[in-house]
């Protein structure tokens, strides 16, 4: 208001109505050579009947609990001062006024400011125009503060608006009811994702940050230490995995320990020698992931794409820890299968992606035997279909036969062999192929060349083994 | 309060007024010849002459540098030479008042030849006065030499001098525009008005757009500055100071400044400041120091106030103070209520705790008889305006809902928030226990605006007045709102039952109520049912010059009250129904009767529009707040007005009395809430932090809490009882802005950056998204509700 003021000031000095405008009104109406004398002092006496029907009409703008002055105002004011008033001009739909630059050839008469003759066309107009009905004056109601605090909802504004963008504004949204203790990181930007509870209102998630109340970023202080090996014991372990299997009301907390998890299996298998110590933390996290998982009333979906990393990683890289490495891997696979089964239904793409991944581990050259049995033991995970698709009709058994010595005993062997008893149980009373008959000749060649030379050894001592898992059916004859 | 004398040195005929100069000029020459004859005899003053006759020769004086009016250019140098010689010729010291017909005939005796007969002849009608202060320089170098002055004075009386600056300069502006020097005039505005801005900027506006002598006529403010004297207070120390610089150009600055302007010039500003000060300015020199005058006291006793303040006959007061104690004491308290009625209510407040099984409810009877607050005169029932004497159901209803309400009340006690740590969990508590729960009701869609939102009492209404000159009614219980019908028999209607029947079918949950012919400006509920019952009328009032009363029954107009020539701004309930007020800008205020088509009091007196008009909770009283930037108290029968709050600086836009009874809250475009001590009339403290208009005021139902919205899109709660005055810290305001504690950082920045206007009494600032409030208001039960339209962005 004081600007306006000083503005108008401002343009006091000079004058708003200038003599000249005077002139040109009195030759409109073909009254010629006004003096300068009388044309300035109309000019001044103009401007001051300007100001008073402003300022009256900036009393009907107070009244009408208004900042800005409207052609009904003017009206009314015209009207109070007994004036004809101004016909024409509606406060439905102002006009626009449109700035001329200073015209080069009259400096003195500075911009000029016209109203824009708009042309229309009626076809168009016929055509397009689409007459809306304005909506009837409605009501909402909200609280704007209770007991002296204003709740963060999307009615009121953001707190303090300049620092909306602001990096660690996390702190200052909060309710001050909570006081803020640590810095806690606001929600991963990647994560806008919809939550079951936030989907009901979607238009305002983007207004309001979600952020994690002090009791959550406590608890998630105090579980991840509490999972971790040096600070932490089996009991203390076992109550975190047992809460994060069964508390609700974790959700906003699932972004971050997905993120947690997947950091920590990438530090403990980025260093190329690994120790006991990593094998037991990759254990721990699998459990998390295993928890998360199981836990009802966490939406785990959105986070697949982040979790799976972590999985497949785990079981299949080259170097586990000797001691461990087993025990990783079948676990690894098991949560893999229960990742399949719980989410398959809604999310097709997932088991050929994760197929063609193990797959490419299982039979693409240059693996290492750990990553060959890592992905056996996926496959087994995923299925009994799989691990036909990938041992038998990709060759599979071929690949890791022919990696392997004869007469070996290593991990993969025995994760084909396992999973070669998934495909097919063995016999219990096993009737071993006779290498010479010739009823058997078939069989025998048929097995070496689908399982190659090693694994056909292996498969000799019995004869319905082998042929199940030829036929592919999966009932013992 | 003493008038000033002229003093010496400065030339006598500023007193003269120009009426009895031209008289005297036009006196017949042989009277003149005569009285020339007679001087000359007396004193035989041949030197004085021949000194005239060799100044005129010489020419040239420094001041014949400035431009006169261009067709008489050498009388009016020779009146000016004859000006400075009269100067000369009279002694100094010589402190007696010259009226002009002295004056003219020492000039004459002076000047005993023919030429300077032709001259006074030629003098004509213009007064010398007015060729004396013709000089457009004499202004700039008086105004510019005063503000030196000033501003160059000791830091104790600096702020004593201020004031003295804005009525010369007014004055000085109008003087020019008034001979006609408008370029003159507008260089003098642009050259001094910057420093008077922050503090006159609305007077200031007002008179830049002052350009002809007919306009200073004409106009109001201008008028009234030339008609009345312009009261400053003033220490007596101080003030001497000021007549010793006028009469020497010396005294009360600091060493070093004020040297140069010794002289000739100085002295003809200095005469022209002196005429200003003589003819329109008073000053009320007070014995106390002059340190103890704060801005606050100089905002209530300075300014054009004789006719602020009514006028009581025969005596002429100019201080505010001295009116209001004139007018006695008020009777403050509670009204009675009837006895009969305070029975009949305990005893149904029994019975119901009796139904109830509500063992907390036998404590209610204390709340029946609540004590009057210490030290206020209860008004008997007599004093009341006239009721039924005898009270209705509904009546018992209110009384009953209004224990039950003080019972159920959440209590608001700010005293604890400044005593409590607010990092403590108990500040929490404190702060919910300070502060009122607000629930803000937006209005979407809204055209051209919605001047005036309001909520019943037992807020199952809310009403709407918009600028297309309709009111809407809501149902904020999701009700169906049913008029009658419009075809049925009144001989129809036996009973509740039948009057049931006429109900109208169907009908949604808000209704539109068309009457009016412009904006409408406000709205208010009866306020009969109290929060027991909804209310049964509803009154509005509008630019049409109407005040309409619709009845919420049939849903339609029953009455029209047409009294005022000017839209009405504002009509309110008296506490007790069946009397309203209206505020007009015809600058009168009224009071009608419900069943009455004319006023039954009209309150004159402001100087401008009436903005606002409330009544006193006890109804003997009506406030109202005007466009002069004064409030006055009203006694609603007598009709007399009571006190008067000079202290605003610009319009007072909206007021609120506190439940109590004791405190008027009133807002004003400058921004600022003051609240006044009803009793002595006297300003209790000045709240600032708004950064727009204030369009609604509500006290909590203890009187404790204040809470105020306005165009700046914010709800501020003050706290009423504190000291206030402005805060210490900066971040003691920031204490919980937006609800959040001001340690952190943030804020505490925040508050450094801009110069906080905050006085520390604001308890929190709560914004809204782009709507301005329009209404405050706080339930019986002291929860808070404040609506107002939403503005959406693309609209300009």
């Amino acid at each position: 208001m004081s600007k306006q003021k000083a503005r108008a000031t401002n343009a006091q000095l000079t004058g708003l109505y200038k003599p000249e405008a005077v002139k040109d009104v009195a030759e409109s109406l073909n009254i010629t050579g006004l003096s300068d004398a009388i044309a300035s002092a109309l000019a001044s006496d103009v401007e001051y009947r300007i100001h008073q029907v402003v300022e009256e009409a900036g009393r009907f703008m107070r009244h009408a609990r208004r900042t800005t002055i409207t052609t009904s105002d003017i009206d009314q004011a015209l009207r109070v001062l007994n004036i004809e008033p101004l016909y024409g001009h509606f406060p439905h739909n102002p006009p626009t006024f449109r700035r001329a630059p200073p015209f080069p050839q009259a400096p003195s008469v500075g911009t000029v400011y016209f109203v824009e003759d708009e042309e229309i066309d009626f076809d168009r107009v016929i055509r397009e125009e689409k007459i809306t009905m304005p909506k009837g004056v409605n009501w909402t109601a909200h609280w704007l503060a209770v007991e002296g605090v204003q709740p963060l909802i999307p009615e009121n504004p953001p707190a303090i608006p300049r620092d909306i963008e602001g990096e660690p504004s996390g702190i200052k949204r909060e309710p001050s009811t909570a006081r803020p203790g640590g810095l806690f990181p606001p929600t991963p930007p990647s994560s806008d994702r919809p939550s079951p509870m936030q989907g009901a209102k979607k238009q305002q998630q983007p207004l309001v940050k979600q952020v994690l109340s002090r009791e959550l970023q406590l608890y998630y202080t105090r579980l991840t230490s509490s999972l971790l090996p040096p600070s932490s014991d089996d009991t203390k372990r076992n109550a975190a995995l047992a809460s994060l299997r069964n508390d609700a009301g974790l959700q906003a907390l699932l972004p971050y320990l997905v993120r947690w998890v997947g950091e920590g299996v990438v530090n403990a298998l980025k260093g190329g020698v690994q120790t006991d110590n990593d094998g037991r933390v990759l254990g721990v996290l699998l459990d998390v992931i295993g928890a998360i998982l199981d836990n009802p009333t966490l939406f785990v979906e959105p986070y697949l794409h982040q979790l799976l990393p972590p999985i497949l990683s785990t079981l299949l890289h080259s170097t586990l820890p000797p001691t461990y490495a087993t025990y990783l891997r079948t676990t690894a696979s098991q949560i893999l299968s229960r990742v399949l089964r719980q989410h398959s239904t809604t999310y097709p793409s997932l088991s050929p992606r994760i197929m063609k991944t193990l797959l490419l581990a299982l039979i693409s050259p240059g693996k290492s035997k750990g990553t060959r049995e890592g992905a056996i033991r996926g496959l087994m995970g995923v299925g009994k279909e799989a691990v036909r698709k990938g041992l038998v009709e990709g060759g599979g058994a071929k690949v890791v036969g022919s990696e392997c010595m004869p007469g070996e005993q290593s991990p993969v062997v025995d994760s084909v062999i396992a999973a070669l008893k998934v495909l097919h149980p063995p016999s219990s009373h096993p009737l071993p192929l006779n290498t010479y008959a010739d009823t058997d000749q078939p069989l025998i060649t048929q097995l070496q060349e689908t399982l190659g030379e090693f694994f056909a050894e292996q498969l000799l001592f019995d004869r319905d083994w082998a042929a199940g898992i030829l036929s592919g059916s999966s009932e013992p004859s | 309060m003493s008038a000033i004398t002229p003093a010496a040195s400065t030339p006598g005929p500023e007193a003269a007024s120009p009426a009895t100069a031209s008289q005297d000029a036009n006196a017949s020459a042989s009277s003149i010849d005569r009285q020339i004859l007679e001087y000359l005899r007396a004193r035989g003053h041949k030197a004085a002459e021949q000194a005239l006759l060799e100044s005129l020769e010489q020419g040239g004086t420094p001041d014949e540098n400035k431009a006169g009016p261009s067709s008489t250019i050498s009388t009016d140098d020779l009146v000016k030479k004859l000006a400075i010689i009269t100067q000369k010729s009279t002694k100094p010291g010589d402190s007696s008042l010259k009226d002009a017909s002295t004056v003219l005939s020492e000039m004459v005796a002076i000047g005993n030849s023919v030429n300077i007969q032709n001259l006074v002849s030629s003098i004509g009608n213009v007064g010398a006065e007015d060729i004396l202060s013709l000089d457009p320089g004499d202004k700039q170098e008086g105004y510019r030499e005063l503000e030196a002055w000033v501003e160059g004075s000791l830091d104790m009386y600096r702020p004593e001098f201020r004031p003295i600056l804005f009525p010369i300069f007014v004055h000085f502006y109008l003087d020019l525009i008034q001979h006609g020097f408008k370029d003159a005039a507008l260089k003098f505005f642009a050259d001094y008005s910057a420093s008077l801005a922050p503090a006159h900027s609305a007077t200031l506006h007002h008179l830049s757009t002052l350009h002809l002598p007919t306009h200073v006529q004409n106009d109001e403010l201008a008028q009234r500055f030339r008609n009345e004297k312009y009261t400053i207070r003033m220490s007596r120390s101080g003030f001497s100071l000021l007549i010793g610089w006028l009469n020497e150009g010396i005294g009360g600055e600091s060493l070093g400044s004020g040297v140069g302007f010794a002289g000739e010039k100085g002295k003809r500003g200095r005469g022209a400041i002196m005429r200003v000060v003589n003819n329109h300015l008073k000053f009320d020199v007070t014995s106390a120091p002059g340190t103890s005058v704060s801005a606050e006291s100089w905002e209530e006793s300075s300014g054009l106030l004789s006719s602020l303040i009514p006028q009581t006959a025969g005596s002429t007061t100019y201080d505010p103070m001295a009116f209001n104690a004139a007018k006695g004491q008020l009777k403050l308290g509670p009204a009675p209520v009837p006895e009969d009625l305070q029975h009949e209510t305990e005893r149904v407040v029994r019975e119901q705790s009796m139904v109830d099984r509500d063992p907390g409810a036998q404590y209610d009877l204390h709340y029946a008889r609540p004590v009057p607050p210490p030290g206020v005169v209860l008004p008997s029932q007599s004093d009341l305006l006239p009721h039924p004497p005898s009270f209705r159901t509904v009546d018992v209803k209110r009384e009953v809902e209004k224990i039950r309400d003080a019972r159920k009340r959440i209590r608001l006690d700010p005293s604890a928030l400044s005593t409590a740590n607010l990092s403590a969990a108990h500040g929490a508590a404190a702060r919910s226990r300070a502060i009122p729960s607000i629930c803000a009701y937006t209005l979407h869609d809204v055209g051209e605006g919605a001047p005036c939102v309001t909520f019943s009492q037992d807020t199952s209404l809310m009403a709407a007045g918009f600028s297309e000159s309709y009111v809407r009614l809501w149902s904020l219980k999701g009700e169906k709102l049913k008029g009658l019908r419009s075809d049925f028999q009144t001989s129809s209607i036996t009973g509740a039952k039948s009057l049931r029947k006429i109900r109208e079918k169907g009908g949604s949950t808000t209704r539109k109520l068309i009457g009016h012919s412009g904006p409408v400006y406000s709205v208010a509920f009866d306020p009969v049912g109290g929060s027991a019952v909804p209310p049964k009328y509803l009154l509005s009032c509008s630019a049409d010059a109407t005040t309409r009363l619709w009845s919420l029954d049939t849903m339609t107009n029953v009455a029209v009250y047409r009294g005022h020539q000017n839209p009405v701004w504002d009509v309110q309930w008296s506490p007790m129904g069946v009397y309203f007020a209206t505020a007009s800008r015809d600058r009168t205020a009224r009071l009608w009767s419900t069943d009455r088509a004319s006023a039954l009091r009209i309150y004159a007196g402001h100087l401008s529009d009436v903005d606002c008009v409330r009544f006193h909770p006890n109804s003997l009283y009506l406030a109202t707040g005007s466009s002069d930037w004064t409030a006055r108290l009203w006694d609603v029968q007598r009709g007399s007005c009571v006190r008067v709050f000079i202290g605003h600086q610009n319009i007072v836009s909206t007021m609120a009395f506190s439940p109590d009874g004791k405190y008027l809250a009133t807002a004003g475009e400058d921004l600022a809430i003051n609240i006044w001590d009803i009793g002595s009339g006297r300003r209790v403290k000045k709240m600032t932090g708004h950064t727009a208009s204030i369009y609604s005021l509500a006290w909590s139902a203890e009187s404790s809490v204040l809470v105020s919205g306005g165009a700046d899109w914010t709800v501020r709660c003050w706290d009423a009882k504190s000291s206030g005055g402005p805060a210490s810290k900066s971040n003691q305001n920031g204490m919980i802005v937006n609800g959040y504690g001001g340690e952190e950082n943030g804020i505490t920045k925040e508050h450094d950056e801009l110069p906080s206007i905050e006085t520390s009494d604001l308890l929190a600032t709560f914004p809204t998204k782009r709507t301005p409030i329009v209404n405050v208001q706080f339930t019986p039960r002291n929860l808070c509700l404040v609506a107002g339209p939403y503005l959406s962005p693309e609209q300009r």
